[in-house]
Parts: C-alpha cells; sequence; structure tokens
C-alpha cells in the first residue's frame, strides 16, 4: 500500500494571454519507509510538485490532481484537517535553512512552538523535548545552542534545526527541497546521514527533491527525473543510473562533472541550449529540440510513462538503452 | 546592430510597451494623470494664445460676474477674466514649480549618491546639514528665507531648493549603500573603471527610479507651497497671476462670488490627483512590465 | 612549464571575529581571525589552478584580495613581477587590466539597465582596447569567444537565462584583454547541463586565448573537470597544492582526505551499455 500516490498532478499559473501549465500531468509513488528522490533542473516543476503535497502553493496557482496520502484524498481536506495533515503526516525542510527561520527569535523557541501549538504540550514540557530534539539532530551542547539565535548558527546547523522541527510530530513523509544545495560538502553529507538515520529510527518514508544526482544516487531508493513540467523517467537508483533510458536522463548523467575526470580533462559533452521556462513549451516531448535523437515524431509523443524494466518507466518510446552483454531489449 | 543604433531601439520597445498598457487602459492611473496634467501643460503653454482676454485686463462694468459664455471662470471684483488669469496662472505655477523640485532633485541625488558611494567623513558632514535641514519645519525655513531675499517667486524658489534636496539626499543615499553592495557594482571595481563612471553611468540609473516617483509627491507639496505662500502674499506679487494668488484675491467674495476662490482651488486639486496618479501608474507599470 | 604570470607569497587578511556561541554565553570578548592566513602560491601563464575549499575557507576572500577588491594586510602580489598591492591610480588600472573576475551570481553580476552590447563595448572603451572604436565588430568578436550569437547585444540581462549572463559577464571580462581570468565559483548557481557549458568553454578559453585561470569552487568535481593543479584551503591555509590527479587519488592532508571522503560518489554508469533506437 502506498504511502503516498500523487496522479496527474497538474499546475498552472495565470499569465499573458491565458494560463501557463508548469506541471504537467505528474505521477508519483512513495511507499512507507523509502527514499524516493526527484530530481530536475530549475524549471522542471520538482519543487512545486513536492509543496502540491501539501497544497504549499501560491495562492494564484491553479493546480489539479488526484493527491492520497494513506487512502485519504489530500485535495478534499478541509482548513483544519489540512492543517492537522501538514503539522502531524508530513514534514518539510527547504533549501535556504537561513530565510525559513525567524531573525529575532531563539531557535530553541522557534522548535518549541512547534511543539506547543501541534502537539499541545505546555512550555516546560516543550523546552524539554525541543532540547532532546536537537540533541536527536546532533546538535552539542543543546541547552545552550537552545539560546541562540539563527545568525549565530553555521548552515549546517541551521539545517539540523530544520529538520528537529520538522520530525518534532513523527512524520510519516519528509519532503526534503533541496536540503544540501546551500551547504559545503562535508555539510552535506553529514546531512544526509542524519536524514537517513532519523529516517530508519522514525520508519519515516523521505522524499528528497535535489538537482544534484549525486546526492540522490547517495541517498535515494527510486528517483523520478523530471523536465519541462514532465516526469520523463522513474525506476530504481542503480538501474537509472547504469541504464538510463530517456535521452534527457542519459545526457544529463553524462554532464555531471566528476572526481575521475582529474589529470585527464575529457571535455564532457553536456547538453546545447537551456532548459526551457514554462512558457516556452509546446505540443509532444520538452527536450526535443535538444535532444541528440530528436525525430519529427517527438513533436507528438503524449509523455505517458512505458514500464520497460522492473519498476523502471520512461516517457520516451524511440530510444532504449541496453547492455551490451544482454539480450536484446528493445520496445 | 552597433550600440549607438541598438539603443534607440531599445527605447523605442520601452515606449512602445508602456503606450501598448496605456491604451488597453490596464494601467488607468498613468492614463488618466497622464491626461488631466498633458491637458493643464499644454494649456499652460498654450495661454498667450487661447486666453480669452488679458489677464491684468480691468473692467469694473463687468466685475464680479459669475460663469458664462464670454466668461467661462467668471470674472473678479475688477472684472478681470478668471479663466485668463488661471491659464496664466498655471503657466507660472508649473515653471516654477518644474524647475524648483527638479532642480532639488538633481542636487540632491548627485549629492545622495556621491555621499553614499564614499563615505567616511565627507559623508558624514553632509549628512549632518541635511538632517539639519530636515529637522526644521519646512515652510518655516521657506519663510525665512523668503524674509531675507524678499517677497516674490523668486525667494519661495530658492527656500524650497534649499529645503528640498536633502529628502532626495537621503533618498538616494540610502539606495546607495544597498546597491554599492551589489555584484555588478563590485564589478566595476574589478573592470577598473573610475569610481566616476561606477557612480553616474551604473549605480545612478538604477537608483533614480525611486526619487522620480517621490518627486511626484514633491511636486504637489510644493506646487500647494507655492500656492500657499503667493495666498499669504509672499509668492508672486500683484498684478501678476498664480493660483494661490487668485485664490486670496476671491477670498473676501466667498459667499457672493464664489467662483474666483473655488474654480482655481479645483484647478490645484486636479493638478495634484494627476501628478498623483502618474507616480502611482508609475510604480504599477514598472511592477507589471518588469525591468523597465 | 610556462613562465609564472601571477604570484603570491605570505597573502594576509585580518577580521574581527563574531563572538561563537559559547563566549557569548560566558560574556568573554571575540578576538580577530586570519581569514586568509599568510598563503602563497604561483599562477603559469595558461594553467588552471583550482582553488577548492569550504565555506569559511578564506577562498573568496583570497580571490577578492588579487584584485584588491578587498585590501590585503600583509604579502606580496605580483603580475609579471609588477608588484599589485603598491600600485596606485594609473599603474592600478593597468594590473586591472590584466586580471579579470566573474563572479558567482549571474542575476546580479551585470548592470540591469544596460544592453550586453553596451556592457561589453564599454570594458573595452575604458581601456582602450585596440579595435574598440568600431562598437559592433568589437561586440560581435567577443560575443563569438563566448559563443553566443551577435544578435544578443541589443538584449537586455532580464531576458537572458542564467548560463547566457554569465557568459556575458565572461565576454565583459575577455574585452578587457586580460591574461589572468579569476572565476570565483563562476558555475556554481547554474544548473548542470548548462554548467558543463561554461567548463568547456574556459577550457576553449585556456586553449585559443592562453589565458591563466584562477578556478574557485566548492566542488571538487567540478575542479576536477577544468584545473591542471588544485589548492585546498581550510581555515585561511593552503593545506594542500598539487597536480589534480595527484591531490585527488593520492591525497597527503587530513582535510583533503575528508573532503574526497564526504564527497557524493561518481554515478556508477554502465560502461557497456549501447544505445538502441526502436520505433
Amino acid at each position: 500500500m502506498s504511502l503516498l500516490k500523487i496522479e496527474n498532478l497538474r499546475i498552472a499559473f495565470p499569465a499573458r494571454g491565458g494560463i501557463t501549465e508548469v506541471v504537467r500531468g505528474v505521477n508519483l509513488e512513495v511507499h512507507e519507509g523509502e527514499t524516493v528522490g526527484l530530481v530536475g533542473e530549475s524549471g522542471s516543476g520538482k519543487s512545486l510538485s513536492c509543496r502540491s503535497i501539501i497544497r504549499l502553493l501560491p495562492s494564484h496557482a491553479q493546480m489539479t490532481a488526484n493527491v492520497h496520502f494513506d487512502g485519504r484524498d489530500v485535495m478534499a481536506l478541509s482548513r483544519k484537517a489540512i492543517r492537522d495533515h501538514r503539522a502531524h503526516n508530513v514534514g518539510m525542510i527547504f533549501q535556504d535553512p537561513f530565510s525559513c527561520f525567524n531573525p529575532t527569535k531563539r531557535i530553541g523557541e522557534q522548535v518549541a512552538e512547534t511543539l506547543r501549538v501541534n502537539a499541545g504540550m505546555d512550555k516546560s514540557a516543550a523546552r524539554a523535548r525541543a532540547i532532546e530534539l536537537l540533541a536527536s539532530v546532533e546538535i552539542d551542547r543543546p541547552e545552550q545552542r537552545y539560546r541562540a539565535f539563527p545568525h549565530e548558527l553555521s548552515g549546517g546547523m541551521r539545517q539540523r534545526v530544520m529538520i528537529a522541527i520538522a520530525i518534532s510530530a513523527g512524520p510519516r513523509l519528509l519532503i526534503a527541497d533541496e536540503p544540501t544545495t546551500a551547504l559545503d560538502v562535508t555539510t552535506q553529507a553529514q546531512i544526509l546521514k542524519l536524514i537517513e538515520q532519523r529516517r530508519r529510527d522514525l520508519n519515516m518514508a523521505v522524499l528528497l527533491v535535489s538537482h544534484d544526482f549525486g546526492v540522490i544516487a547517495q541517498a535515494c531508493q527510486r528517483v523520478a527525473v523530471m523536465y519541462g513540467g514532465y516526469v520523463v523517467e522513474a525506476g530504481p537508483v542503480d538501474e537509472i543510473c547504469a541504464r538510463p533510458q530517456h535521452p534527457y536522463t542519459r545526457a544529463l548523467l553524462e554532464s555531471i562533472p566528476s572526481l575521475e575526470s582529474a589529470g585527464h580533462h575529457v571535455r564532457r559533452a553536456g547538453i546545447p541550449g537551456q532548459p526551457p521556462t514554462a512558457g516556452e513549451i509546446g505540443p509532444g516531448c520538452p527536450f526535443a529540440n535538444r535532444c541528440a535523437f530528436a525525430r519529427p515524431e517527438c513533436a507528438g509523443v503524449d509523455m505517458s510513462l512505458e514500464v520497460v524494466g522492473d519498476a523502471h518507466a520512461t516517457a520516451c518510446p524511440f530510444v532504449r538503452t541496453v547492455s551490451a552483454t544482454s539480450e536484446a531489449g528493445g520496445a | 546592430m552597433s550600440d549607438l543604433a541598438a539603443r534607440p531601439l531599445m527605447k523605442r520597445r520601452r515606449i512602445a510597451r508602456l503606450w501598448r498598457s496605456f491604451r488597453r487602459a490596464q494601467n488607468w492611473e498613468l492614463s488618466t494623470g497622464l491626461v488631466i496634467i498633458v491637458i493643464m501643460v499644454v494649456a499652460a503653454l498654450l495661454a498667450p494664445y487661447i486666453a480669452p482676454y488679458h489677464p491684468n485686463q480691468i473692467n469694473i462694468v463687468d466685475s464680479l460676474q459669475g460663469p458664462s459664455w464670454h466668461h467661462w471662470m467668471g470674472t473678479d471684483f475688477v472684472g478681470r477674466d478668471v479663466f485668463s488669469r488661471v491659464l496664466y496662472g498655471l503657466r507660472v505655477d508649473l515653471l516654477v514649480v518644474a524647475v524648483i523640485t527638479y532642480l532639488g532633485l538633481i542636487v540632491g541625488v548627485t549629492l545622495g549618491t556621491i555621499s553614499g558611494y564614499i563615505g567616511g567623513w565627507l559623508d558624514a558632514v553632509i549628512g549632518r546639514v541635511a538632517d539639519t535641514v530636515i529637522a526644521f519645519p519646512f515652510i518655516v525655513l521657506v519663510l525665512a528665507v523668503v524674509a531675507i531675499v524678499g517677497p516674490g517667486l523668486k525667494g519661495v524658489g530658492i527656500g524650497i531648493v534649499i529645503v528640498g534636496w536633502a529628502l532626495y539626499f537621503r533618498l538616494s543615499r540610502s539606495e546607495m549603500l544597498v546597491m554599492r553592495e551589489q555584484p555588478f557594482i563590485m564589478a566595476t571595481k574589478a573592470l577598473g573603471y573610475s569610481h566616476l563612471r561606477a557612480i553616474f553611468r551604473h549605480a545612478l540609473p538604477n537608483l533614480i527610479r525611486t526619487s522620480l516617483v517621490y518627486s511626484t509627491v514633491d511636486v504637489v507639496v510644493n506646487m500647494l507651497v507655492i500656492a500657499g505662500l503667493s495666498y499669504l502674499g509672499l509668492g508672486q506679487q500683484a498684478p501678476g497671476a498664480d493660483l494661490g494668488s487668485i485664490i486670496a484675491s476671491g477670498q473676501s467674495y466667498l459667499l457672493s462670488a464664489w467662483w474666483i476662490t473655488t474654480i482655481p482651488g479645483v484647478v490645484l486639486m486636479l493638478f495634484g490627483i494627476g501628478v498623483s496618479l502618474i507616480g502611482d501608474g508609475i510604480t504599477r507599470g514598472d511592477l507589471t512590465l518588469g525591468s523597465l | 612549464m610556462s613562465e609564472t604570470l601571477l604570484s603570491v607569497q605570505g597573502l594576509t587578511k585580518r577580521f574581527r571575529l563574531r563572538r561563537s556561541l559559547g563566549e557569548f554565553v560566558t560574556r568573554r570578548p571575540g578576538d580577530s581571525a586570519l581569514a586568509v592566513d599568510h598563503v602563497s602560491f604561483d599562477l603559469a601563464k595558461g594553467e588552471i589552478l583550482g582553488l577548492a575549499g569550504g565555506s569559511g575557507s578564506g577562498k573568496t576572500t583570497l580571490a577578492r584580495m588579487l584584485i584588491r577588491l578587498v585590501e590585503p594586510d600583509e604579502g606580496v602580489i605580483t603580475v609579471d613581477g609588477r608588484s599589485v598591492r603598491d600600485a596606485r591610480g594609473h599603474e592600478l588600472r593597468e594590473i586591472r587590466r590584466r586580471m579579470q573576475m566573474v563572479f558567482q551570481d549571474p542575476y546580479s553580476s551585470l548592470n540591469p539597465r544596460m544592453t550586453v552590447g553596451t556592457a561589453i563595448l564599454e570594458a573595452g572603451r575604458v581601456h582602450h582596447q585596440p579595435g574598440s572604436d568600431d562598437g559592433d565588430a568589437f561586440v560581435s568578436k567577443f560575443l563569438d569567444l563566448v559563443r553566443l550569437p551577435a544578435s544578443m547585444a541589443v538584449r537586455h540581462p532580464s531576458e537572458l537565462s542564467g548560463g547566457q549572463r554569465q557568459r556575458v559577464a565572461v565576454a565583459r571580462a575577455l574585452a578587457i584583454g586580460p591574461e589572468v581570468l579569476i572565476a570565483d565559483e563562476a558555475v556554481s548557481a547554474l544548473d548542470v547541463s548548462i554548467q558543463t557549458q561554461l567548463l568547456n568553454l574556459f577550457l576553449d578559453l585556456r586553449d585559443e586565448l592562453g589565458l591563466a585561470i584562477l578556478f574557485v569552487a566548492h566542488q571538487l568535481s567540478v575542479i576536477a573537470e577544468v584545473a591542471d593543479r588544485v589548492a585546498i584551503m581550510h581555515l585561511g591555509v593552503i593545506v594542500e597544492i598539487g597536480a589534480t590527479a595527484e591531490v585527488f587519488h593520492h591525497p597527503q592532508d587530513e582535510y583533503t582526505k575528508s573532503l574526497l571522503a564526504s564527497h557524493p560518489q561518481p554515478v556508477p554508469l554502465d560502461a557497456s551499455r549501447e544505445i538502441r533506437i526502436c520505433e
């Protein structure tokens, strides 16, 4: 039974002369306790997609979707129920740990506030539990750090506090929207490890959104690749990294810089052009204008996912990657 | 395309966008405001050609006549045509207010950007002078200057400029303090550009918008000060016409020949509304048209 | 190898440290810290030197000191034997002509009110570069160098994407005719597929123009793609410096080892795969 099931998510914004679709029919499923990655570059619609899970979209956004959390229809929830849902079922952490805090309040207070409001604790119980939470995210001297202001902490520590707040209610799902992008490499590794540990201890599912495939490959079991508002490929991480089926995924994986290049500059091919903005996308496959395998039929592709392997699906009907050693694959 | 040719092209595109927004009445504030002000300015400019009578032409026989076909705004207590006086008065007022407001803006913005960029003792000194000027009640300071220089529009003009620059100074200085930290300003240093170029070619064009929008408020305030001082007899001296002095002259006749005071007052009010609408329109236009 | 172009000895920058939480709580005064602590290195003509380190390592401060956006407290910087710190006025402008910088944020490093062509031409004209009197040709030449179409000259930065803006920033820097380009996290804010394009551009510029490049970045994989040598910075000190392959495959310093260990593992690609096109 899946914990989270998103079907046909569409998000559009009003624009000059009509509406512009930014997310165009995304399907996503997350099961209990698993870590799913959502990878894509700017304009792919990944951040908006994950915010739709808790209906945290700007007021002028128009969204249609079937979003079921634990069997319940999220779209149909009342105002009170959706607040409840956000408080207890789903935790979310964001990219910039600094702007998510009130700069004039001590961070311990901000953690305790969540506990008082969402778990109904009284002041002293909330404070004690807040200190426990700070310790659980590996902040040293939590009683002293409780009294710190956000600007006195490093980026990595602020992110830990944000994780503490997000998991304080023991959510079933943690959504991490680019949690490590603003951090340097050493801190990044620590935060990812922390998220993994908390996930195991609390039996949470994690939806990790990133533009960095390296992060996703390290932390996730399954991944969905987004481009131009669509999911273009989804499946197990190892399988996708080894044998990407969609031309965009292939090209993306091949552009990723690697430590192995040290000493011999391999001059990667990259992808010509740039990712499209929402208003530029026409019918058919949005990647066609940058794709090495493009053909006239690409303009008629309906971008539905076709299963090509074990839980592995792709939106490109034309290109397949097979292991040279395996038997003939193909459509 | 050479950049010299490119510049008029870019300007044309910007003007085209503004014009389109104007025509589609999306920016009604800008449209309405512009209509009002343009009519006033054109009327004032063409005063010598369209005023039906000489503004000082006395005709006791026709004095204190209400608005009629012969005298659109009636006549005052010595038979002068109010409409003609208003036209000539507008001419004087608009010219004076434009000159002194934008003189204040030029002085204030120049000092503010230099001071904000350089900082140090220069900034401290000019800043204190500006603070002193701002601390005084505006009218009192202007009155003091008028007392020294003598009554007449010259005194009023000098007084307003002496006080007015300080607010533009503060505004542009604080914008400059922020802009100084922007990478593209730091880049001018890295590119080896002179400070002068960095301030006037790069920083200032990006700062000026706030001051220009503020100037629309300032124009209205200054207009009222000029009219007010003329009303008090310290501005435009008789027999010259200006909105304030016309209003003053009709004071005693408020209940009988109400048109002498009221109609010029309405004109003054319309001016204020028009300018404010333009200011609103520019601000709103900025938000929808992106980086105009 | 080629001759040394840029030489740095004992470069140091201090600033007052913000009090740590411990000092705050016990009310002890903070002291000053060394953002950059007696750093020395050389950059040869046509070489790409990577400068890596986490936040707070001092790498950006170091880069900015080279062109005196930040004034050094101690140390010697020489370009072709001429001292940078002692240069004044005309000499300083000459130094700045020879070393140019590309900044991290493409969205604020270009003047929003200037067209691309105007910005590039201004750079050339201020420094009296040959050819700058013929506006069109000059601008086209540099747009071409960064692989942008000549029609881009009339656009404003707001009409361009992040990658395009960075290319314009590079073109503007090149219009001055520098011998050293300092890329201060120049690709960090870009999407991966665009990042690769910019990295290729830097390699091309080095090959075509013989530029020396100081490439500041926090991601070791990016440095691995372009740098011949790399210097690892930690807390204001260069802890290790050497050929990129050598440093990454046989790190000597503890910090370098931990940095490499925390780097996300390279994505496991199936080297034996092949493409099949189907109907």
